[in-house]
């Protein structure tokens, strides 16, 4: 990442001539290669400049390659329930037609439902659209199957490289037989989320796809049969493209299979340790869970009217984020620890979300009551919490310091849980009015 | 392992603790959970062909030789990229600081409040400048932000013009060419049909429902589109200006003209061209389009104890919520550049960005004069930032090129006889006269040195900016940089980053971003 504030990465024109810029081209060109390598595809285009607009991209190719056999009429995606909303919003601004797939039990694709669904709609299907490891945090055992059975009917097999870190190394999407796939540099190939962007969605091809990637009117880039650009600049983000060319030059094959399978044994020791409280919703034929798995708290509202988001919100008074809420099963969190995080880190984690275990069992035997505990209340800021007057049931320590560790590395959240409903019917964006608006509240 | 691989650093779980955890986990090896998780059909079963792996000492050799590949021309091509001064306070408080770059969406809003702040700053100085009043924390790229203008007139058609699949958009033919483009791309699924045009000729029927028109244009002039926008509005047609967010310090904003849309990109404040991106790019609309509009919005609400709280607002319109039928497909956007280019204006303010413009204005047309002093044709008149340039039969855009290119300096170049210049921020008096020689040695002649600016604006009266705008305290408090320093410091310690502790957002993947 350093050598993203050098003036030779910084200050370059996206439309300079070629001959100037052949450190740039360097870099592109082998990470490129490197990620056809790690993918198992054979070309690439950079022009995404987000995860999103990686599908969007994919979805564009899959088209003109259809287009280009004059079947213009396959127009329909299949899309498994579990999927990411982008999936489902790429294929509508790409004009197609969702048609959404089901989950078995176990929280695999119905293979019955594609089939039929497929089936159905033979004629005008585009393709499918796949997370691998399924969004459950499974690797699925039948995957081949669906994608040639997808490909028995002509259309063509779409990955969502949301979950590439659990593949790096050991598996790849050219392995399991896709035809496209993204990647999201800002996820496997450590370029940090900067707080939501900056993205990078390149997106990969098989062969037969190669002629199909979008080209751009100032620079020779893309397929012969490609379509016009899907992005300003003919290289996306290429500045940012030096963090995942560092990551995989300072990894190296080894280092890059070992950070996957390390990604995968820190879920499995999380899932150990946190199965002992909470459920894991999914599970693999052997009891494991790919890189993340999912938690689920919806017993806790019967128990104590304690949902999913009170458990998010109480992990902020333990120092954490949350784990991803609500997605893709309603009522739980999806952990998805990394390989980067160390034993004590996990460790921590684990503790909090043993506490807050605790805490939910205390309101379920009514210590506490339902709509005043350290969860309905959480966050607590610093203010509250210092507040002269303190009318809640459980002590100021308890809100604030539940575990002897916090007191060492305390984050104070900024506000309380905030009223998003309250916001929405009276939209204000621009912060000149928030004196007046204190005024009003 | 070795220490001084990278993978030791990257790796959490030290050799000394994976015993234990195996143990916990029921495994005999690593090898075996993997063994025992994957599936056996697709196992890739070879090591991946890649380099050796370089230690971080080693790479950081490796890539400043491929860094010095690059060759660092003085950049005159504008067309939506322009060279700018990160203000160093922003370079190493935000952009090579981890606080901020390692964070996630602000989803959970109680720990989030400070880029929540900072986004909100954003589309504050958004909607000062462009004058509408809403506007969203930033979009990919100008192309694409203008590609969602375009979709988001095609879903508000009126019923009418729904019924009777009214399809053409208009674009003026001094739009991008990138942007051009990109709107051809998403048009293509919906049949829209994008018709390329002069604005002040063509004629636009009732098979419009949209259009869009660049200010400045491509042509570096300031076009006054009011005549245009009221006739398309007329026939209800709507209308989109992608504006040079750094010329709205000085010009007439589109809003008080009655447009639909601004868009546009924000690298110029204060964002490296970084050979293409990442930029945020900026989107604001008419009270109208509220529930249309794509992307993240950051709204004030209240929280539990009734005080001011920041948090996305009106989520109802998104992808992860709405799924096919969301106003958009944005997830990641770019926040951290969005939140640069806030910064940027917060710290210049008012004054400090008229400053940043004008001397820009004054030497693009200090220029253009000395220039036409040489016997240049300077066709472009009424300008901002661009000059056009027509050249005499006995110079060539190829041999000024060369001339051009022996002294570091990129041009834009088209057809034969035709050369654009676009000046910027860093952009010297000194520099100004290296581009004179290179104007005058190309028709063998002399030049008088650029001495100072000329003070006069060079375009009509009627496009400066007289209204007021930046009028809230954020745009007076931070002008020096010790409040500078002090202000990012604290937002930023109301966010939870990777380093304050893990971040496990299941498929997220918020690894190490490491510093190497």
């Amino acid at each position: 990442m350093l050598p993203l504030s050098w003036p030779e990465f910084q200050c370059i024109h996206p439309f300079a001539p070629l001959d100037q810029v052949e450190g740039y081209h360097q870099l592109l060109n082998r990470l490129g290669k490197w990620l056809c390598e790690i993918t198992g595809m054979s070309q690439i285009t950079f022009q995404p400049n987000s995860g999103a607009a990686g599908e969007y991209t994919g979805l564009y190719i899959i088209h003109k390659y259809h287009e280009s056999k004059n079947e213009h009429q396959r127009k329909i995606v299949l899309i498994p329930s579990s999927a990411h909303g982008t999936n489902p919003a790429s294929a509508a601004m790409a004009g197609l037609k969702v048609v959404v797939i089901n989950c078995d039990d176990n929280g695999n694709i119905d293979f019955n439902d594609l089939k039929e669904k497929a089936n159905q709609y033979k004629e005008e299907l585009s393709c499918l659209m796949l997370t691998y490891p399924s969004t459950h945090g499974v690797f699925e055992e039948q995957v081949k199957d669906i994608i040639d059975y997808v490909h028995s009917l002509g259309a063509q097999v779409y990955m969502d490289g949301a979950n590439m870190n659990a593949q790096v190394g050991l598996t790849s999407p050219g392995t399991i037989g896709v035809d496209v796939c993204h990647l999201n540099l800002h996820k496997t190939f450590a370029i940090p989320h900067g707080g939501g962007g900056p993205g990078s969605g390149p997106v990969c091809v098989a062969e037969h796809l190669v002629e199909f990637l979008p080209t751009h009117p100032l620079a020779a880039v893309g397929g012969q049969k490609g379509g016009t650009a899907v992005s300003a600049s003919p290289w996306g983000s290429a500045l940012i493209a030096e963090i995942s060319y560092a990551y995989i030059a300072m990894l190296g094959a080894e280092g890059l299979a070992e950070a996957t399978k390390y990604a995968i044994f820190n879920a499995n020791y999380m899932a150990a340790r946190l199965k002992k409280k909470f459920k894991i919703l999914y599970t693999g034929k052997n009891g494991f869970v790919a890189h993340e798995m999912i938690i689920d708290c919806r017993e806790f509202k019967k128990m104590a009217d304690v949902s999913e988001i009170d458990i998010a919100k109480r992990l902020m008074d333990y120092g954490f984020h949350a784990p991803t809420v609500s997605f893709p099963v309603h009522g739980t969190l999806m952990v998805e620890p990394t390989e980067s995080e160390s034993k004590q880190e996990l460790d921590r984690f684990i503790d909090a979300m043993f506490a807050i275990y605790e805490e939910i069992e205390e309101i379920a035997s009514d210590k506490y009551p339902k709509n005043d505990n350290v969860l309905k209340n959480a966050p607590h800021t610093a203010a509250h919490v210092a507040s002269d007057s303190w009318a809640h049931p459980y002590s100021r320590q308890k809100a604030a310091f539940p575990l002897s560790w916090i007191q060492e590395n305390k984050f104070w959240p900024a506000c309380g849980r905030t009223d998003d409903a309250f916001g929405d019917r009276n939209l204000v964006c621009s912060c000149s009015p928030i004196d007046e608006y204190r005024k009003s509240l | 392992m070795s220490q001084e691989k990278f993978l030791y650093r990257h790796i959490g779980p030290s050799d000394s603790e994976v015993p234990a955890m195996l143990e916990t986990i029921g495994v005999e090896s690593v090898d075996d959970l993997i063994a025992k998780t994957l599936p056996e059909n697709i196992l890739l079963k070879r090591v991946l062909r890649l380099p050796k792996s370089q230690t971080e000492h080693e790479y950081l050799k490796h890539i400043w030789e491929i860094a010095q590949k690059n060759l660092v021309y003085k950049s005159y091509i504008g067309l939506g990229y322009y060279n700018t001064i990160t203000p160093s306070v922003i370079l190493r408080n935000i952009f090579e600081n981890p606080s901020w770059y390692t964070s996630y969406t602000p989803y959970q809003a109680e720990i989030s409040q400070g880029r929540l702040e900072a986004l909100l700053n954003f589309q504050t100085v958004v909607m000062e400048l462009t004058g509408m009043p809403i506007a969203n924390a930033s979009l990919l790229d100008e192309a694409t932000a203008a590609a969602e203008a375009m979709m988001m007139f095609y879903n508000s058609r009126t019923s009418a013009q729904a019924e009777n699949r009214v399809l053409k958009f208009f674009v003026d033919k001094n739009s991008w060419p990138q942007t051009i483009d990109v709107l051809r791309t998403r048009a293509l699924p919906f049949e829209i049909e994008v018709i390329v045009g002069d604005y002040k000729t063509y004629s636009l029927g009732n098979d419009f429902f949209g259009a869009l028109v660049q200010y400045p244009g491509a042509d570096g002039i300031i076009h006054d589109y009011s005549g245009f926008i009221q006739k398309a509005h007329e026939k209800e047609i709507q209308v989109a200006v992608a504006a040079d967010i750094l010329s709205l310090t000085i010009l007439v904003p589109p809003g008080n003209i009655g447009v639909d849309a601004v868009l546009g990109s924000t690298q110029r404040f204060g964002i490296p061209m970084g050979y293409g991106g990442p930029h945020a790019a900026y989107f604001a609309v008419t009270e109208k389009y509220k529930r249309a509009i794509p992307g993240r919005i950051i709204g004030v609400t209240k929280d539990v104890h009734g005080l001011p709280a920041l948090r996305l607002a009106i989520q109802t319109r998104e992808q992860h919520i709405k799924r096919e039928r969301a106003t958009s497909n944005i997830c990641t956007a770019q926040a951290l550049l969005a939140i640069m280019a806030g910064m940027y204006a917060v710290y210049h303010g008012k004054t400090g960005l008229q400053h940043i413009a004008l001397h820009i204005h004054r030497s693009a047309s200090t220029l253009a004069h000395k220039i036409e002093a040489l016997g240049y044709e300077v066709v472009s008149k009424n300008i901002f930032d661009t000059i056009e340039i027509r050249l005499p039969h006995e110079v060539t855009s190829d041999e000024l090129q060369r001339i051009a290119e022996e002294r570091m300096i990129n041009l834009r170049y088209e057809a034969k006889n035709t050369v654009f210049i676009s000046v910027d921020e860093t952009t010297t008096i000194d520099d100004l006269n290296v581009l004179l020689d290179l104007f005058a040695v190309a028709i063998f002649k002399k030049y008088q040195p650029i001495e100072s600016l000329e003070h006069s604006l060079s375009f009509d009266n009627m496009h400066l900016r007289d209204d007021d705008y930046f009028t809230q305290d954020i745009f007076k408090l931070y002008s020096c940089e010790t409040e500078m320093m002090r202000y990012i410091k604290k937002l930023e310690r109301r966010d939870i980053s990777l380093t304050q502790s893990m971040i496990s957002l299941g498929s997220c993947t918020m690894k190490l971003n490491a510093a190497t």
